[in-house]
Formats: C-alpha cells, sequence, structure tokens
C-alpha cells in the first residue's frame, strides 16, 4: 500500500485546543472516533467536507490543517 | 474496535456455522448412501439460532458501548462497506455462473439449489471478511 499523499498536523493541533480526545473531535465533526484515528494517522484521507469540519473545528484554514504533497512517481525520481 | 467492527465480526463467525450445514450435504455427495440430516430441518435451525445470536451479541456490545451503537454510519465505514460489497459480488457472479454449469453435467435441482444457496453462503463470508481486512487496516 502507498502512503496517502495527504498528511495532516491534526495531531498537534488537538494538543493546542486544551488537549482535545479523538472523540470529543469526533463527535463535533459526526465520524467515530476511529476514523478521526485514521485520518490522523493518513491512513483514511477525509472527504471535503469532513476536511472542512475539522479545520472550523480548530478555527484554522484548511491548509493549516491538511497538506497535499505530490507523489514522486518512480520515473520521475530517476 | 468499532461498534461496526465489531458487528461484523459477529456477522463474520455467525455465518460460519452454515459450514455445519454445508459439510453435511458435501458428506453426502460424496457418499449418497451415508445416512443424512434433514437439511430442511438442520437449515431452519441454523437460521434461528444466528438469528437469536445476532440478536444477544449486538445487545450486548450495543450495552457496552451505547454512545458508538448510536452514532449513525459514517463515511468511512459506508467506503469499507461499499468497497467489501465488490469483491463479494464477483464471488456471487462466479459462483452464479458454476451453479447453472451444473445443469449441464446433468444435476438435480437438489444440488443446483445448494450450488446457488453455497455462492450466496461464499459471498457474504467475502463481504464480511473484506470488511474486516479494511477495518484493521484503517481504511
Amino acid at each position: 500500500m502507498s502512503a496517502s499523499p495527504i498528511s495532516n498536523h491534526i495531531r498537534r493541533l488537538r494538543f493546542e485546543h486544551r488537549e482535545m480526545t479523538q472523540q470529543a473531535l469526533a463527535e463535533r465533526i459526526g465520524v467515530t472516533r476511529q476514523t478521526v484515528n485514521a485520518i490522523e494517522l493518513g491512513k483514511y484521507s477525509p472527504s471535503l467536507e469532513v476536511a472542512f469540519r475539522i479545520a472550523a473545528v480548530f478555527a484554522q484554514p484548511l491548509e493549516a490543517v491538511f497538506q497535499f504533497r505530490e507523489p514522486v512517481s518512480p520515473r520521475r525520481r530517476a | 474496535m468499532s461498534f461496526r467492527e465489531k458487528s461484523a465480526w459477529i456477522n463474520f463467525v455467525l455465518l460460519l456455522a452454515f459450514a455445519i450445514y454445508f459439510g453435511n450435504v458435501a458428506l453426502h455427495m460424496l457418499d449418497p448412501t451415508r445416512p443424512h440430516a434433514n437439511y430442511l430441518q438442520l437449515f431452519v435451525l441454523l437460521v434461528v439460532a444466528i438469528v437469536v445470536l445476532e440478536i444477544i451479541t449486538h445487545a450486548v456490545i450495543a450495552l457496552r458501548s451505547p454512545r458508538e451503537a448510536r452514532t449513525p454510519i459514517d463515511e468511512r465505514e459506508r467506503l469499507i462497506e461499499l468497497r467489501s460489497t465488490r469483491p463479494a459480488f464477483y464471488v456471487l457472479l462466479v459462483g452464479a455462473f458454476l451453479s447453472v454449469g451444473t445443469i449441464h453435467i446433468g444435476a438435480s435441482t437438489w444440488l443446483l439449489a445448494h450450488c446457488v444457496l453455497f455462492a450466496i453462503w461464499a459471498a457474504e463470508l467475502t463481504r464480511y471478511g473484506s470488511q474486516l481486512y479494511h477495518y484493521r487496516r484503517g481504511a
């Protein structure tokens, strides 16, 4: 499985917001705690709607929460 | 482990109980002289037992985590369900074609019916197995 090209700062942002738990964040954005965990670990890329909801919880622009890095193809690397 | 992952585990494990039924059918096919169980009785017994156990086990996991049980299915869980339906569909498709194929080798309607039933069972096991794989992987 290739790594997701989308990374995020949710863990840090949770910590900065009075150590918000994954459960608390999950309840505010309407998903399960396991989904928040999967997003944090980069195992699941959320929909645009959930991404905006997460950004809204932390009062941050989307790009401050999520970053997209173009995956380097083997041909380009060579 | 989320409520829906636990539910998928329960469904997968309880469905495995049908191996008793198909095991009986297979043994009878291999040796028709062998005394066999009353298939209808065994089938109904298994269905009733599975339904009762489904209700009990789901009630138990819902009581243990009521908040999670009340949470509506989210987008990742919906995606997992959709992804799992695909391989199950192929299993059902191949099973259905092979079942129809048994007619051409002179199989009885009894065998045809059991082949179709087996294909449905295999497809359901694939669906829940695939769900468990995706839940374990994260998405």
